[in-house]
C-alpha cells in the first residue's frame, strides 16, 4: 500500500488530546435532539422533526468516527496513549482517549465523576450505536410516516441513543448505570409507544420491572465492589500494588480523584489480587474488618460477578429474566431492531467485556455465565421453532444469539463475544428491519403462515433478508455470522476453566445443537415468508416494496453483515509467533489485563489456536443439517401433507413450544401472584385490622369506654359524693386500725 | 453589620406572618386579592429563603445566621435562631413549596378562601420557625403550633371523611410530642444544676456530652459494667433510654415509621392538595430532622442500642410501604404509602451512621419533598377535574391529557429513582451508606428490594391511570393542563433534572452537617475516637452581653445598690 495513504489513516484528523474534551458532545447531541423533538416537536412538523432527529444522530456518528479515529491515532509512529490515573508514572493506557468533566456527586470518601473513556471496545460500540442508529432513524422516517405520535417517537429514540452512548462511554460503574437504567427507561417508553393498547403498555412495564430485578442485583454488586476496594486498600502491601504496576499512594490518589468504581481502578484491583503476585492479599485471603469480614476476596468476587450476571441477565434477556424481550416486540419494529437486537440487549455482554479482568478471577462465575448462556440459547431456539409471528421468532433468535455471546464471555473468549455482538447488530438489525418492511408492505401482517411468495414483490427486502439469514445461520459460510459464532465456539471448546474443565465440552455440545436449531428456525422463517405461493389468508392481494428510506438501510446492513467476516480472519501477527484474528488483535489493548490476570491467577487456560479448515467444515455441517431439515420440512414434507390430521403428540409438542414452555405462567404462579397476595393480606390484615383498627382505634375505644364508665361516678349528687367520702374515710380508719393493732 | 446579617432568618420566618396580617385585614369576599397577597408573600419569602441558602457558607461555622436574644430567662430559655446545612436545605425546600402551594390551590379551594390562606401563611411560619430554632423549647413550640393550621386544613377543606382524618392526625401526633415534652423538661433538669441549665440546644448538648462519652466508654468497654457510674452519666444510664424513647416515638410518628404510620394515609387522602403537598413535602421531614438534630445526638448511647431495632423498622417500612402500594385502589393512598417507603430510606440512611448514608438521607428528604410534592400536586389537578381518587375511574387519560401525562411520567421516574433524576442520588447514597455501615449486609439487601417494588407499583399506577383505551365516558373530554398548572409544575420538573445532574452544590451544604452528625452519633458506638471533641461540641453564639442576667438562678448584682 502507498505509504502516504497508510500515514493518512494512521493520523487522526483531530489530534486525540484536542478531541477528547469534546467527547461529551457525542452524548449531548442526541440528548438535545430528544429535547427539541419532545418539547417542540408538535409545532415543528414532521419534516423538521425528521431533520432534527436524524441530524442529531448523524452528528453523533461523525463525532464517533473522529473519536474512533483518535483512539487509533499513531501519527509519526507514536501510538495514542494517556497516563493511567491509578498506575505509576510509567503506566500508560494505549489506544484510548478520555476526558473527565468533574464531580457528579461526592459524599464521605465516595465520589462519582462524569468521566468518559473511549478505547477500542467502546469505540466499536460507538460506531455501531450511532451508525446503525442513524440507519434506523432514516428507516423510521418512512416506517412511522402515518403515525401521529412521530415527534414522541423520535424524541424517545434520540433519548435512547443518548443513554446507550452514556452506557458505553462511561469510565465508571455508576455512570454506566445511568446509561443502563436510561436505556431501560427509553425502552419502557418505546415498547409502550402505542399506549392506547393496554397490552402494549403492559409489555413496557413488564420490561422495566424485569430489568429492575436485574438492576437490584447490579446495585448490590456495585456496593459490594466498593466494599471490596476499601478492604483491599486496608490489607494490601506494596507487593500487591507492584503486581498491578501501581503504588498505594497512586492508587489511593486515583480513588480519591476518580472514585472507587472506575474501571481502570478495578482493573488494578484485579491485577493485584491473584495468588501468583505474592503480597499480603490473594483470592484466598479473608477480609479482616468491615462489613465483609470473614469472607475471602475470591468468594466475594464470585458473589459480585454472579450478581452482575443477574443484572446482565435482566438487560440482556437471559435466564431467568428473558421473559420480557419477546413481549417487547409490542413496540414499533425499528425499535425492536435498534434496542432489542442491536444495542441495548448487548449491554450485558459489554459489561462483562469491560470488566473482563475482574471476571476471570472467578471460574465459578464464568462457568455459571457460560451455562446460563448456553441453556438460554437452546431454550430460546426451541421456542422459536413454533412461533408464527415473524417478530417473535426474531425476538427469540435474539435471546438465543445473546446466549451465544454469554457463552463466549463465560469461557473467556471476550474478543469473539464482542465481535459476535457487532455482527449480530448488523444482521439482526437487517432482519428486524426486513420484517418491518414486510409488515409495512403487507398491511401489518406478522403471521408468517399468512405471508409467502414475497420474493417477487419485495426484491430488495428479500435479497437483504436472505443475506442476513445466511449470515445468522452460517449455511453459506463466507458470512460474518458464521465466523463470529465459530470463533466463540472454537474458544469455548479449547479454553478451560480451572477446576471446571467439564464445562467446555458440555457448553460446546450445546453450542452445536444451537447452531443446528438456529439454522432450522431461521430457514423456516425465510422459506415461509418469502418463497412458495402467496398465502390465501394474506391481508393484501399484492405486497408493495418499501420506499428507499427503508431499503437503503437494509442494503447497507446486509452488506455489513457480509463483509465483516474479514475481521475474524487470522491476518495479524501474534506477539510470540503465529497469527491471530484481526478483531482479537484490535481488542487486545482492552483485553490484555484480563489475559494477564488469567495467566497469573491460573483460573482460565486461554487457548490461542486458530480454527483450521477442518474445524470450519465441521461447524458448517451442523448449520447445513439444520438448514437442510428446515428445507425438507417446509418445502416437501408439510406441503405434501396439507389437510391431513396431525398426530396428537406432535400437536402437544407444538402447543407447548408455542406457549413458550409455560415459563410466563410459572412466574405468574410462583412470583407475581404470591407477592400480590402477600401485599393484599398485609394491607387487609396487618395494616387495616391489626394496626389501625385494633391498636389505634382500640386505644381510642378503650379511652372512650373508660371515660364513659367513669362518667357514671360523676353524678353531681352531693349526697352520693358525701356517702363515698364517708365510706372512704371509714375504710381508711379501719385500715389504720388494723395496721396499728397488728 | 447590616440588618440582614442578624435578622435574615427572622425575616424568612415571619414574613408569611406579616402577610397573614395583611390578609386578615382584607375583606373575605376579595378572593383575588387574598390569593394574590398570599402568593406575593410566599414569593417574597422564597427570595429571602434563597438568599439565606446562598449566604450559608459550607466551610463556615456549623450554625450560621444566628440570632439570639434573652427570652423567659427564668426558664433558661432564649430566643435563639440559627441554621446548619441540613436545616438551611429543608428551609429552602419549604420556601420553594410555598408559592407553588398557593398556585395549586387557586381553583381547588372554593370556600372560606381567606381562612385557608391565613392557615397557609401561619403554617409556613411555624414550619420555618421549627427548622431554624436553636432552642429546644422554641422548637417544641413551633413543632406543636404546626399541628393547628394543618389540622384545620385537613378538617375544613378536606374530602368527605375530613373530620375523622383530622382528629386522627392531631391526636396521633400529639401523643408522641407530649411525651417528648416530658423528655425535654427532664433533659433540661438533668443537664445541669441550677443556674447552668438551659433549654438552648448548644448548652444542652455540651452539658450532656462528657457524660455521654463516659457512658459510652463503659457500655462498650470490655467489662460492660456501668453500675459504678456517678452523676449525670449514671442518670443517663438509667433514664437515657426512656428519654430517647420519648423523643424517638414523637419523631417516629411524624416520619412516619412503621408501625405508627396509619395516620398518614388517612390524612393524605382527606387533605386538600395544598395540605398533602406540605404534609409530604415538609412536615414529614420534621420527624427525620428531629432524629438528626435531637434524638440521636442527645442520647447517642441509647440510640446506638436501639439502632438495630430502628433500622429493622426502617427496612420494614421500605418494603412494607411498597407492598401496601401494590394493594391500593386509591391513588392518593398509594402515593401516601410510597411516602412511608421513601421515608424508610431516609431513616435507614440516618441509622447507618456513615457519611454516605447520612448525606443520602438528607438528600432524600429534599427529593421526597420535590417528587412526592409534585405527585400530589399533579394528582390534585386530576382530582379537580374528575373528583374521584380511584384508579379504576381513570384509564387512557394520556390520549386526552398528553402534557399532563408527560409531566406525571417524569415525576414518576424521579420517584422510582431512575439515574439522572434527583431520586437516584439519594437512594444510591443511602443504600451505599447502609452497606458500608456496621449494620449486617442483609439490611442493605432488603432495602434494595424497594428498587424493584417501587418501579412495580408506580408504573402499575401510571399504567392504570394513563394508558390503555379510555374506559369512562366522563374522561373523554378532560381538559389538558392550562398555563397556570404548567407554571406550577415546571419548577418541580426543572428541579428533578437539576438535582439529579448537579447535586454537588446541594450536597456541599449538607456535607459539614453530616460529618458532625456522624461524629455525634458515633459517640455511642464502640471504638469512637474521643479526640474529636472540637467537632463534637456545638459552638453557638452566647447571649448578648446586655443579658448578663440570662443565667436564671444566679443572682445578679443586687439592684438596690447604687454607686
Amino acid at each position: 500500500m502507498d505509504g502516504s495513504l497508510v500515514e493518512f489513516f494512521r493520523t487522526a484528523p483531530i489530534p486525540p488530546d484536542v478531541f477528547s474534551p469534546s467527547l461529551g458532545l457525542i452524548i449531548l447531541l442526541p440528548l438535545l435532539g430528544a429535547f427539541v423533538c419532545g418539547v417542540f416537536g408538535k409545532w415543528l412538523g414532521r419534516a423538521n422533526v425528521h431533520l432534527v432527529a436524524c441530524s442529531a444522530i448523524a452528528g453523533a456518528f461523525v463525532l464517533s468516527v473522529l473519536a474512533f479515529w483518535a483512539t487509533s491515532d499513531a501519527a509519526g509512529g507514536r501510538v495514542v496513549s494517556m497516563a493511567n490515573p491509578f498506575g505509576i508514572e510509567r503506566d500508560t493506557i494505549r489506544y484510548a482517549i478520555a476526558h473527565d468533566y468533574g464531580t457528579w456527586f461526592a459524599a464521605g470518601d465516595f465520589r462519582v465523576n462524569f468521566g468518559l473513556l473511549v478505547d477500542h471496545l467502546s469505540g466499536i460500540l460507538l460506531l455501531i450505536i450511532t451508525g446503525v442508529g442513524f440507519l434506523i432513524h432514516l428507516y423510521s422516517t418512512s416506517y412511522m410516516e402515518h403515525d401521529d405520535g412521530y415527534w414522541r417517537f423520535f424524541a424517545y429514540l434520540n433519548l435512547f441513543v443518548a443513554a446507550m452512548l452514556t452506557l458505553v462511554m462511561a469510565d465508571n460503574l455508576v455512570l454506566l448505570f445511568v446509561g443502563w437504567e436510561g436505556v431501560g427507561m427509553a425502552s419502557y417508553l418505546l415498547i409502550g409507544f402505542w399506549y392506547t393498547d393496554s397490552a402494549k403498555a403492559w409489555a413496557g412495564r413488564k420490561a422495566f420491572v424485569t430489568n429492575r430485578i436485574g438492576d437490584f442485583a447490579f446495585l448490590i454488586a456495585t456496593f459490594l465492589l466498593i466494599l471490596t476496594v476499601s478492604a483491599f486498600n486496608r490489607q494490601a502491601d506494596p507487593r500487591d500494588y507492584n503486581a498491578a504496576s501501581t503504588s498505594r499512594a497512586r492508587y489511593e490518589q486515583g480513588i480519591a480523584q476518580k472514585g472507587p468504581v472506575t474501571f481502570k481502578g478495578l482493573e488494578k484491583l484485579a491485577l493485584a489480587l491473584p495468588e501468583g503476585t505474592g503480597g499480603a492479599v490473594s483470592l484466598a485471603t479473608p477480609i479482616e474488618s468491615g462489613p465483609l469480614s470473614g469472607y475471602t476476596f475470591g468468594g466475594v468476587m464470585t458473589s459480585i460477578m454472579l450478581l452482575f450476571l443477574l443484572g446482565a441477565a435482566g438487560k440482556s434477556a437471559q435466564l431467568p429474566l428473558y421473559v420480557w424481550l419477546p413481549d417487547a416486540m409490542a413496540g414499533p419494529t425499528p425499535v425492536s431492531a435498534l434496542i432489542h437486537a442491536a444495542t441495548m440487549v448487548t449491554a450485558g455482554v459489554y459489561l462483562f467485556c469491560r470488566m473482563s479482568a475482574l471476571l476471570v478471577l472467578s471460574p465459578t462465575a464464568m462457568a455459571t455465565i457460560a451455562i446460563v448462556g448456553a441453556l438460554t440459547s437452546l431454550l430460546a431456539a426451541l421456542i422459536a421453532f413454533a412461533q408464527d409471528d415473524i417478530k417473535k421468532v426474531l425476538a427469540y433468535s435474539t435471546v438465543s444469539q445473546l446466549g451465544i455471546m454469554f457463552m463466549g464471555v463465560g469461557m473467556g473468549v471476550f474478543w469473539a463475544a464482542a465481535m459476535h455482538l457487532m455482527t449480530h447488530a448488523f444482521f439482526k438489525a437487517c432482519l428486524f428491519l426486513g420484517a418491518g418492511s414486510v409488515m409495512h408492505g403487507n398491511g401489518d401482517e406478522t403471521d408468517i403462515k399468512k405471508l409467502g411468495g414475497l420474493w417477487k414483490e419485495m426484491k430488495w427486502t428479500h435479497a437483504t433478508f436472505l443475506i442476513s439469514t445466511l449470515a445468522i445461520t452460517g449455511i453459506f459460510p463466507i458470512m460474518s455470522g458464521f465466523f463470529s459464532k465459530d470463533a466463540i465456539f472454537h474458544g469455548v471448546h479449547h479454553n478451560h476453566l480451572h477446576g471446571l474443565e467439564w464445562v467446555s465440552g458440555f457448553v460446546y455440545v450445546l453450542g452445536l445443537l444451537i447452531t443446528a436449531s438456529t439454522a432450522f428456525y431461521m430457514s423456516r422463517v425465510y422459506l415461509l415468508t418469502f418463497t412458495g405461493k402467496r398465502s390465501p389468508e394474506a391481508k393484501l392481494a399484492h405486497a408493495h416494496e418499501s420506499a428507499w428510506h427503508m431499503t437503503l438501510p437494509l442494503v447497507i446492513l446486509a452488506f455489513l453483515a457480509f463483509i465483516t467476516f474479514v475481521y475474524a480472519l487470522p491476518l495479524m501477527p501474534r506477539t510470540g509467533g503465529g497469527t491471530q484474528p484481526v478483531f482479537e488483535n484490535f481488542l487486545s489493548p482492552v483485553l490484555r489485563p484480563a489475559e494477564t490476570v488469567a495467566r497469573v491467577a491460573q483460573t482460565v487456560k486461554l487457548d490461542t489456536s486458530v480454527p483450521g479448515v477442518g474445524d470450519y467444515a465441521f461447524a458448517w455441517m451442523w448449520a447445513l443439517l439444520g438448514g437442510g431439515a428446515a428445507a425438507f420440512a417446509y418445502l416437501k414434507f408439510f406441503p405434501s401433507r396439507v389437510g391431513q390430521p396431525v398426530p396428537a403428540f406432535a400437536r402437544a409438542v407444538r402447543r407447548t413450544a408455542l406457549n413458550k414452555f409455560y415459563v410466563d405462567e410459572l412466574y405468574e404462579f410462583i412470583l407475581i401472584r404470591p407477592v400480590k397476595f402477600v401485599a393484599f393480606i398485609l394491607f387487609r390484615v396487618v395494616d387495616a385490622l391489626v394496626i389501625d383498627t385494633v391498636l389505634v382505634r382500640g386505644t381510642a375505644y378503650v379511652t372512650e369506654k373508660v371515660g364513659l364508665g367513669l362518667r357514671r361516678l360523676q353524678t353531681g349528687d352531693a349526697q352520693a359524693y358525701a356517702a363515698i367520702m364517708a365510706l372512704a374515710i371509714l375504710g381508711g380508719a379501719v385500715y389504720a386500725l388494723v395496721q396499728v393493732l397488728s | 453589620m447590616s440588618f440582614f446579617d442578624t435578622h435574615l432568618l427572622n425575616v424568612v420566618i415571619y414574613l408569611p406572618l406579616v402577610f397573614a396580617a395583611l390578609v386578615l385585614a382584607l375583606p373575605a369576599s376579595e378572593h383575588g386579592q387574598v390569593r394574590t397577597i398570599t402568593f406575593v408573600g410566599m414569593l417574597l419569602d422564597l427570595v429571602f429563603g434563597v438568599w439565606a441558602y446562598f449566604r450559608f457558607e459550607p466551610s463556615g461555622a456549623e450554625f450560621q445566621m444566628e440570632y439570639r436574644v434573652p427570652w423567659f430567662q427564668q426558664f433558661g430559655m432564649s430566643y435563639h435562631l440559627g441554621v446548619d446545612g441540613l436545616a438551611v436545605s429543608l428551609l429552602l425546600l419549604t420556601v420553594f413549596l410555598g408559592p407553588l402551594v398557593v398556585l395549586a390551590s387557586t381553583t381547588y379551594i372554593q370556600h372560606r378562601i381567606k381562612e385557608f390562606h391565613l392557615a397557609l401563611l401561619v403554617l409556613q411560619t411555624t414550619m420555618l420557625g421549627a427548622l431554624a430554632s436553636m432552642d429546644v423549647l422554641l422548637f417544641y413550640i413551633f413543632f406543636e403550633a404546626m399541628l393547628i393550621p394543618m389540622y384545620l386544613m385537613v378538617g375544613v377543606w378536606g374530602a368527605e371523611d375530613r373530620r375523622m382524618a383530622a382528629v386522627k392526625f392531631f391526636l396521633y401526633t400529639l401523643v408522641g410530642s407530649l411525651l417528648m415534652l416530658v423528655a425535654i423538661v427532664a433533659v433540661y433538669f438533668i443537664s445541669g444544676g441550677p443556674g447552668v441549665r438551659s433549654f438552648d440546644y448548644g448548652t444542652l448538648y455540651n452539658n450532656l456530652l462528657a457524660a455521654n462519652q463516659q457512658l459510652a466508654a463503659c457500655t462498650n468497654g470490655v467489662e460492660g459494667n456501668c453500675d459504678s457510674l456517678t452523676g449525670l452519666a449514671a442518670t443517663l444510664h438509667t433514664y437515657g433510654p426512656w428519654m430517647f424513647a420519648a423523643f424517638a416515638l414523637a419523631f417516629a410518628i411524624k416520619v412516619p415509621m412503621w408501625p405508627v404510620h396509619t395516620w398518614l394515609p388517612d390524612a393524605h387522602v382527606q387533605a386538600p392538595v395544598a395540605g398533602s403537598m406540605i404534609l409530604a413535602g415538609v412536615m414529614l421531614k420534621m420527624g427525620t430532622y428531629g432524629f438528626w438534630r435531637f434524638a440521636i445526638p442527645l442520647f447517642p448511647v441509647a440510640a446506638h442500642q436501639a439502632r438495630p431495632f430502628l433500622a429493622v423498622l426502617a427496612v420494614i417500612g421500605i418494603v412494607y410501604g411498597a407492598l401496601m402500594c401494590l394493594a391500593q385502589r386509591d391513588i392518593k393512598k398509594l402515593i401516601a404509602y410510597s411516602s412511608v417507603s421513601h421515608l424508610g430510606y431516609c431513616m435507614l440512611g440516618l441509622l447507618a451512621v456513615t457519611s454516605e448514608g447520612a448525606t443520602g438521607s438528607a438528600y432524600q428528604m429534599l427529593n421526597h419533598g420535590v417528587s412526592t410534592g409534585a405527585l400530589f400536586l399533579l394528582f390534585g389537578f386530576l382530582y379537580e377535574r374528575r373528583h374521584t381518587r380511584l384508579m379504576s375511574d381513570y384509564g387512557g387519560i394520556a390520549k386526552v391529557m398528553p402534557v399532563f401525562t408527560a409531566a406525571f411520567v417524569i415525576i414518576t421516574f424521579s420517584s422510582v429513582a431512575v439515574p439522572g433524576t434527583n431520586g437516584f442520588i439519594g437512594e444510591f447514597l443511602v443504600l451505599m451508606g447502609t452497606f458500608k455501615s456496621s449494620l449486617p449486609l442483609g439490611f442493605g439487601a432488603f432495602a434494595t428490594l424497594g428498587v424493584i417494588l417501587g418501579a412495580a407499583y408506580m408504573l402499575w399506577m401510571v399504567q392504570k391511570v394513563f394508558f390503555g383505551s379510555i374506559t369512562h365516558r366522563e374522561n373523554q373530554h378532560l381538559r389538558d393542563m392550562n398555563v397556570r398548572e404548567m407554571l406550577t409544575t415546571a419548577p418541580f420538573i426543572v428541579l428533578v433534572a437539576v438535582m439529579g445532574l448537579m447535586p454537588q452544590p446541594f450536597l456541599d451544604r449538607i456535607a459539614p452537617s453530616t460529618d458532625r452528625y456522624v461524629a455525634r452519633a458515633s459517640v455511642g458506638a464502640p471504638g469512637a475516637t474521643q479526640a474529636q471533641d472540637g467537632q463534637l461540641r456545638v459552638e453557638v453564639m452566647s447571649l448578648p452581653s446586655t443579658a448578663a442576667a440570662a443565667r436564671p438562678s444566679v443572682p445578679a448584682a443586687p439592684l438596690a445598690v447604687r454607686e
